[in-house]
Parts: C-alpha cells; structure tokens; sequence
C-alpha cells in the first residue's frame, strides 16, 4: 500500500481482502472469548470500530509531528531533529492513546450499558491490549498511509474485525445443534471455524489493487 | 423379497445385542438401503413427516443424475473415477465416524460425494479427489458431529481447499473441450498423460473472459454452446439445460426451497444488468452470467442445502440475493474467474446472521401483540 491509494479503496480492503482478523489473524483472543453471544458480539465489535477509529488517525499525527524521524524539526529546527530519534518509543506512545481511549469507551458502556458491560466483563479493558488496534497503528505506520488513509484505514479495519466476530457469534449460535468431539469444544472447533472463514474470504483477495 | 427380508433379519441378532453390536451402524445401512424404514428419522435434520433423509438425499441425487451422464458423454469415463474414489473416500470416513458416534450411517454423504466429484475438472488427480472429499467431510461435517449439524456444506469447502492449495491442477489446462461428434469422449479414459493425443484442453468461458474479455468467449462458443454443454468446465456444470431440468425436479419434489435459486436468479440478473448498462464493452452480458460456468450447479444444488442455508422464508431470500450479488463480483473484479462455489460458502457463514434479522424481527411482533 502506498500514498496515492484512495482512501475509499483502503476501506473496502481493509474490510474484505486485508481484513485484520482473517488475514492477518489480530485479535484472536477476544474474538474467541466474546463470540459466544450475538449481543455481546456486536457491543465488543462497536467498541473496537470506535477505538480503532479514533487511535489510528491520533497515533498517526503523534507520529508524524514527534516520533517520525526528522518530526521535531517543526519544533527545534531540523539541525537538532535529525539528531532525536523518537521512533523508538512509538509502542509506548501508541499504547498510551489506546489506554486512554479503552477508559473513555469503558466509562460511556458503563453509565449507558450496564448490561453490557458486565457481559463484556474483563473484555472490555482487555482492549487495551487488543493487538488487532495497536497493530493498527502499527501498520499505519508500516505502509506510509496519510491523514486521511489512516482515518479509513482504521474505522475499516474495526469494521472488518467487527463483521467477523458477529459472523462466528452466528456460526455459534447455530452451532449449539452441532456434537463436537469433547476434546474440540470451545476454543479448538472455534479455531477451525475461523480456519473456514478466512478460507471462504479468500475469494476475495485481490479484488482491490493495494 | 420376502426371502431377501427373511435373510436380513437372520442376520439382525449378533447386530443388535450380540457380538457385533459395535458395527451395527453397517447392518443398519444395509437393511433401509434395501427395505422401507418402518420409524421416521429420529434426529436432525427434517423431522417433518413420513419422508426421512435416505429418501430426501435420493432425489438430490436423482436431479444430478442428468447432467452427471453429460459428463461422461462429454468428457469421457474419467469423471466416473473421480466419482468412485469421492464416494470411496469419503464413504470410509462417514462410516468410521458413525460408528465411533454410534449411530446410523447417514445419506448424506450420497449429495455430497457425488457434488464433489461433479465440481471437478475431468482430468484432476485422483488423490487431489481423495485429500479434498477427506478435508471436506472431516473439517466440514464430521467434527461437528455429522449430517443434520454442520455450518458449512462440505462439498464447498472440500472445493475451496482444493482450490486455494493445489491452483495448478485447477488451471484452465486442467479443462478439457467437449467434442460435437457422436458419441462424444463416450468411449474413452482421458487424464492428463493421454489428453494432448486424444482430446483438447481449453480454457472456460469465464476465465477467457476474464483475459481477453467475454467478446473473446462469445467468438470461441455460442451461449446455445453454453446452454447445452459443448464448452470447457468442471465435469457437471458445463450443460445448464440439464441441470435447470434436473433443478426443477428437485423444487417440484420439495425438496429444495424455491426462494433460494430464485433469490440468487434475481441477484446475479440485478447486479450484471446494472453493470451491462454502465459498460457493456467490459462487463459481461446478464444471460452469459446464466449459462457460463457454475451458477446453475450452485443455485440448485449447493446453495438450496436444507442444512447449511438459513432456516425462516426472508432469510432465504437475503441469502440468495447477497449470494448471487457476490458471484457477479468475485467473476468482474476478483483474480479468481468463477466464484459460485466461493460465494455460496461466504454465504454459509452469514447464514446464521440472516436468520437471526428475522427471528428477531417475529419476536418483536409477536410481544407487540401479546
């Protein structure tokens, strides 16, 4: 992916063919242990699109303005910029915005939601560390995308890992008629399950030029 | 018969409570196999009436029968040997798992062996039949307990498998061209080693069209061509007149829904007549969609399966709508040329969801009375 990709496109690609839980298998442990219930889904699926939404364009203009090499030079001049190399404390600093935003969500499920929020229980904070969001960030920063690419790569990417846990909270729902061997129940035959999907969403891969 | 009859039930006492009562899954199979079932089907799926599975399966595969003769007059004894080792494979590990299971040997496996078989290119290897009828019957139906209880078609996903790991036996080289004249390739055993001597490889309709686009297709083989069956595919997609008789058959007996293939008619019709009126240089006339590749073999037999399509009447609809919206996207815009098989899958997975839209949508109505 590169600069000039329209960030329309990115949006599409980010949902079907790059979709970050079935290509690039991100945020597993939530996806396996929320997926039980279709309402429950659907809450953890708005809070990451929220999160993600928000935290990828923030991370990208904390990036560009301070981490970034060469990024100070707005601020100190570009003699002592080239000499700070921030890029080193990215993780921190990604990880930080994305605390900050898990409280914020946290505290809105909680004064609106209380259902739901003690359905998603520990899930809900465990956000913070969802790598599907901070590997958000991170491949903002990996593919070079711009303001407005970072915008879309994110609501899309929380988009796209929100259609595949409310695609398996389904499966599962429907799978309560199956008889899986003991020693597969719960997390193995989910596993599988997930095997399955991103086979099926492999059909779509390379349907947009990124 | 009576004497048939007087001869299976000597045999029923070491089955039932003998010695041999591990294996009377096998005893079970043989006895309804030959004699009418005296019970109705006691498990999932279809507890309806007096019309049990082995019948229901029956007639699925009595409405394949037509256009999997077409494949041997079209491309000779080859596809019945990917049928047999299909049916063999698959057979052994539907056996093994009932009775591990302890229970009935279900006809199931009957569509789906034979489905499998009918998807495949004439000059396939064997054991690409075999390791792609396992992955299917084992990842798609047996772990999740057999017939009646999977998520996903089986026969699909033992495509999809295929498919996405041995590309190279699923090239266009794999295909080969029917011939006009009597009696067809009805005499002969074509596979790979004697195919150049005896018979032409060629590409599908489809993925010509999509390399030269579909003018290119059109000039190699008429839609009459098409219609009938005289172009390259997988060995039971290529003749849509039978399959369309055939799929009548089967939505005259009831056994497939009618909403469904109607759905997808309506989806693929709607999405490639929208796209033919914007661009009818590139994107393919809405009857090619109908009568090139896989859609018919799909809409009729691997999207209306009771057990992996959603259950309430609108959510049928959907599913067929999305599905045939998704095959005409994959086949424009996707690398892939054909993608029935890989949208009726995708639409498995969202099965349950649009169900769900209208489960949801009669409990609210019905707490808005009470």
């Amino acid at each position: 992916m590169s600069h000039d990709v329209n960030p329309l496109v990115i949006l599409v690609a980010s949902i079907l063919t790059n979709n970050i839980l079935l290509v690039y298998f991100l945020g597993m442990c939530s996806f396996v242990a929320v997926s039980k219930k279709i309402e429950t889904a659907a809450g953890l699926g708005a809070a990451v699109i929220f999160v993600l939404t928000a935290t990828t364009p923030i991370n990208w203009l904390l990036n560009h303005y301070f981490l970034e090499d060469n990024a100070l030079a707005w601020l100190v001049g570009p003699h002592l910029a080239s000499k700070v190399h921030l890029g080193i404390f990215a993780l921190v600093f990604f990880i930080a915005v994305i605390a900050g935003f898990v409280q914020i969500v946290e505290l809105v499920v909680e004064r609106f939601s209380p259902a739901l929020y003690y359905a998603l229980g520990i899930f809900l904070p465990l956000i913070t560390v969802n790598c599907a969001i901070l590997g958000g960030s991170l491949f903002m920063v990996e593919w070079k995308f711009n303001f407005m690419q970072s915008i879309a790569y994110g609501f899309g990417a929380g988009a796209g890992w929100a259609l595949a846990i409310l695609v398996m909270a389904g499966l599962r729902k429907r799978m309560r008629i199956s008889l899986v061997p003991r020693g597969l129940e719960g997390m193995g035959i989910t596993m599988i399950v997930t095997g399955v999907m991103a086979m099926a969403f492999m059909a779509f891969n390379g349907i947009v030029p990124v | 018969m009576n004497f048939l009859l007087k001869l299976m039930k000597k045999f029923e006492p070491p089955f039932k409570e003998g010695r041999l009562k591990r294996w009377y899954p096998l005893y079970e199979a043989t006895e309804t196999f030959i004699f009418e079932p005296t019970v109705p089907t006691p498990g999932a799926p279809h507890v309806r009436d007096a019309m049990n599975t082995k019948r229901f399966m029956f007639l699925v595969v009595m409405g394949l029968i037509p256009a999997t003769l077409w494949a041997f007059y079209a491309f000779g004894w080859r596809p019945l040997a990917v049928i047999i080792v299909s049916y063999a494979v698959g057979g052994i590990i539907e056996v093994g798992f009932s009775i591990a299971r302890k229970e009935e040997i279900s006809e199931g496996f009957l569509v789906t062996g034979l489905l499998f078989g009918l998807v495949m290119p004439a000059t396939v290897p064997l054991w690409l039949v075999a390791a792609g009828v396992a992955f299917g019957v084992l990842f798609g139906k047996e772990i999740f307990g057999g017939t009646g209880r999977n998520p996903f078609n089986p026969a699909l996903l033992g495509f999809a498998f295929v498919y996405l790991s041995w590309p190279v036996h699923m090239a266009p080289s794999a295909y080969i061209v029917p011939t006009m004249h009597w009696p067809g390739y009805l005499a002969k055993y074509l596979h790979s080693g004697n195919m150049m001597v005896d018979a032409l490889s060629g590409a599908t309709p489809l993925s010509m069209a999509q390399v030269h686009g579909y003018h290119y297709a059109l000039a190699h083989y008429s839609l009459t061509d098409m219609f009938f069956g005289f172009i390259p595919g997988a060995t039971g997609e290529v003749s849509a007149v039978l399959l369309l008789l055939g799929g009548l058959f089967i939505l005259v007996t009831r056994v497939a829904n009618w909403r469904i293939p109607v759905g997808i008619f309506i989806g693929v019709g709607l999405l490639s007549g929208i796209l033919y009126a914007i661009n009818p240089g590139k994107y393919y006339p809405p009857l090619f969609h109908f009568v090139a590749g896989g859609l018919m073999l799909g809409a009729f037999f691997m999207a209306t399966d009771p057990v992996s399509a959603p259950d309430t009447q609108g959510g049928k609809w959907l599913y067929g709508l999305f599905c045939g919206m998704n095959i005409v996207v994959i086949r424009q815009f996707a690398p892939l040329p054909e993608g029935v098989m890989f949208s009726i899958l995708l639409m498995n997975l969202f099965a349950p969801l649009f169900d769900e839209i209208f489960l949801r949508r009669r409990a609210r109505k019905e707490k808005a009375y009470a």
